[in-house]
């Protein structure tokens, strides 16, 4: 640890701010005390610290507390398991329908026309309402101005 | 040893504040300080093994993260984009002004009126108490040059106050 004599000015100067957090060695706040038991300006000007230092630490600087950070954690947490929820689902969904497909035309003749029509049907419904509902977020993404806001 | 995610994202919350208040003080903004803050929470829970005890304490490490990430943000701006002004002038605007109570106005003021460095090393000491060999960690910079440094932005700030206050 650094020791340090008076400023030129004669006062002990940032010792002071050293002092304050018990930064110092045993010698130098020894130092700072008896110089400020004789220097009304460094006892002042310690005070002066003393009470800046509580009025910071007793202000808000920050209008987010934990209880939003602790929030905002979950959020991400939600999202990171949302995507691979929707991953898993649309790789199931994917390799169904090309299951399925590959099952109506590698064995025509065990299907009815009624039966392939309605399994036709369901997968042709889902694959659309899926084709749907993706063109509209991708339309919704690139105009949406305010995507990014959370509310 | 390594902590595990819910020890991580507790500490982290109970950090949250304070590495926003830090944010603001390098970004000059509240909003692209949550970003930031955000941004750094993130990059933490991802990657929750970067950070390694014997590099020193939890708090200063994620503190750092969080200025790096300002930093980052800084750059990413435009040059005439320089918003550090707001932290002023927010007490113009009367939604914010209603807010904040007289005491915290004057010395957010006050706060404004110092360079990027020195607020910052005044949060991170007397608003987050940290010790110095933790503030010279987050700031990337010598031990030895805390005091003095944090001394200066003190009495700096002290004089500001007592302008706005009067």
């Amino acid at each position: 640890m650094m020791t340090k004599e008076l400023n030129d000015d004669g006062h002990v100067g940032d010792l002071l701010s050293g002092y304050i957090d018990n930064e110092l060695t045993q010698q130098e706040q020894q130092r700072v005390r008896l110089h400020c038991d004789s220097c009304p300006d460094c006892s002042r000007q310690m005070t002066e610290l003393r009470e800046m230092r509580v009025r910071i630490g007793a202000a808000t600087l920050s209008n987010r507390d934990h209880d939003f950070w602790r929030e905002d954690m979950d959020d991400m947490t939600v999202k990171a398991t949302r995507g691979i929820g929707w991953l898993l689902l649309l790789g199931g969904a994917i390799i169904g329908a090309g299951v399925g497909v590959y099952e109506i035309l590698s064995s025509p003749s065990s299907l009815s026309l009624l039966e392939k029509l309605v399994v036709g049907g369901v997968y042709g419904g889902l694959l659309l309402i899926f084709i749907s509902v993706l063109r509209q977020r991708l339309v919704e993404r690139k105009s949406d101005r305010y995507k990014d806001v959370e509310i | 040893m390594m902590l595990n995610t819910h020890q991580i994202q507790h500490d982290l919350a109970l950090l949250g504040g304070g590495a926003h208040a830090l944010a603001i003080q390098i970004l000059g903004n509240a909003e692209d300080a949550a970003d930031a803050v955000h941004d750094a929470l993130e990059k933490v829970l991802r990657a929750p093994g970067a950070y390694r005890p014997e590099q020193g304490p939890f708090k200063p490490w994620f503190l750092r993260v969080v200025r790096n990430r300002c930093i980052d943000l800084l750059r990413q701006r435009r040059p005439v984009d320089n918003r550090s002004d707001e932290i002023a002038d927010a007490a113009a605007d009367p939604a914010r002004e209603a807010e904040i109570a007289d005491r915290d106005r004057v010395l957010q003021l006050a706060l404004a009126s110092l360079d990027s460095d020195q607020r910052q090393i005044i949060v991170l000491r007397d608003y987050m108490d940290l010790t110095y060999a933790e503030i010279a960690a987050v700031l990337d910079t010598a031990p030895g040059t805390v005091m003095s440094r944090l001394h200066r932005a003190r009495v700096n700030l002290g004089k500001a106050y007592r302008e706005y206050d009067d």
